[in-house]
């Protein structure tokens, strides 16, 4: 995959670059590396970080005698305004029993994308509030499934106790178009909070 | 029988050279680090050679080299902080300065935001 040692690395622009982050937020199986996959310019890389203590006493994880845990970080890469701006696509999970490494992952961040999916919203909220806490804007991105039910907008907003300037927009992960509408809907909403009051 | 989780083959604070520089927080995840062309010192590890010669022929970021060398991001902010100080390695920070305290504050720059929107619009 992109991240074997042999694989040629894909380099930045030779031109000086602001370079930013983009959180794409969830719980396991919601679609997010492929939606970094999709938008990424470079083959997705993953790091993994080793995260102690706090997922001593949880679930499947943790390797019963340690007290540490392993979480991969997948993110791509995606430039954009002529080379001015590189944009990286961080895959975050969205366990609050992760939450040791929120801080490291907000910081600096532009803001979050939370991708749901209708059959298991509740999955979310978990997400949702550390993205919360951590005091960034986010946009929610519904990844349609197969066997997902569809509820109107003012539902789904009901159901995820969202406010009514989050950004809702239904997307397609495994598709360019839909994925970027995603990314273009939390960006538009990022302008228009750092125009308010504060 | 496997023991266990695979362990990685040269322990962190190994291939830093048993030195952990501590001025290696000024390096962000995507803080950009290209080779200066300087050929490696005696002191230098494998895994210092492996990010020169990783970043030999253009830039990457903190975030991207942890990628491709399998190291965790905080082993890789070591092994460039030594590797700046040590002439190989140029390093540039994510954000202009004018730009940084704003992001770091909590609130991004709303020029930045700008241009975000825009350069998303016009792909
Ligand atoms: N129908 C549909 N399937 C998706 C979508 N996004 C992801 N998937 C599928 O869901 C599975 C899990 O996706 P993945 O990106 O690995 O989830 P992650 O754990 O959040 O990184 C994969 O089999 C994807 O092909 C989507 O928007 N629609
Ligand atoms: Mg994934």
């Amino acid at each position: 995959m992109g991240s074997s040692p042999s694989s040629a690395p894909v380099y930045l622009p030779d031109s000086n670059q602001e370079r930013v982050k983009v959180l794409v937020a969830g719980p396991f199986g919601i679609g997010k590396t492929t939606m970094i996959r999709t938008l990424s310019e470079i083959p997705s890389l993953h790091t993994e970080e080793v995260m102690t203590d706090a997922a001593a006493h949880v679930d499947e994880l943790a390797v019963p005698d340690k007290k540490t845990t392993t979480v991969a970080i997948d993110f791509g890469r995606l430039t954009i305004a002529q080379g001015r701006i590189v944009l990286y696509l961080f895959g975050t999970p969205g366990q609050r029993r992760f939450k040791p490494l929120w801080s490291d992952y907000a910081r600096g961040a532009l803001g979050a994308l939370v991708i749901v999916d209708t059959r298991r919203l509740a999955d979310s909220f978990e997400v949702i509030d550390l993205i919360e806490e951590s005091g960034l804007d986010y946009a929610v991105a519904v990844n349609q499934f197969p066997e997902s039910p569809e509820y109107d907008e003012e539902t789904l907003r009901l159901k995820l106790d969202v406010e009514d300037h989050t950004p809702l927009v239904i997307c397609d992960a495994r598709d360019w178009d839909s994925s970027l509408n995603a990314l273009r809907a939390l960006s538009a909403h990022l302008v228009s909070r750092a125009g308010g009051s504060l | 029988m496997s023991p266990g989780p695979a362990r990685r083959l040269v322990p962190s604070y190994l291939a830093t050279g048993g030195v952990g520089a501590p001025e290696h927080s000024r390096f962000e995840e995507l803080t950009a680090l290209q080779a200066t062309g300087r050929s490696a010192l005696p002191h230098h590890t494998p895994a210092h050679q492996r990010l020169l010669n990783l970043v030999s022929d253009g830039g990457l970021t903190v975030m991207e080299i942890a990628g491709y060398l399998r190291l965790p991001v905080g082993v890789v902010k070591m092994l460039a902080a030594q590797l700046v100080s040590d002439g190989h390695l140029r390093a540039a920070a994510p954000l202009p300065d004018a730009l940084a305290p704003a992001i770091n504050a909590g609130r991004p720059d709303k020029a930045l935001l700008e241009e975000v929107m825009h350069g998303l619009l016009a792909l």
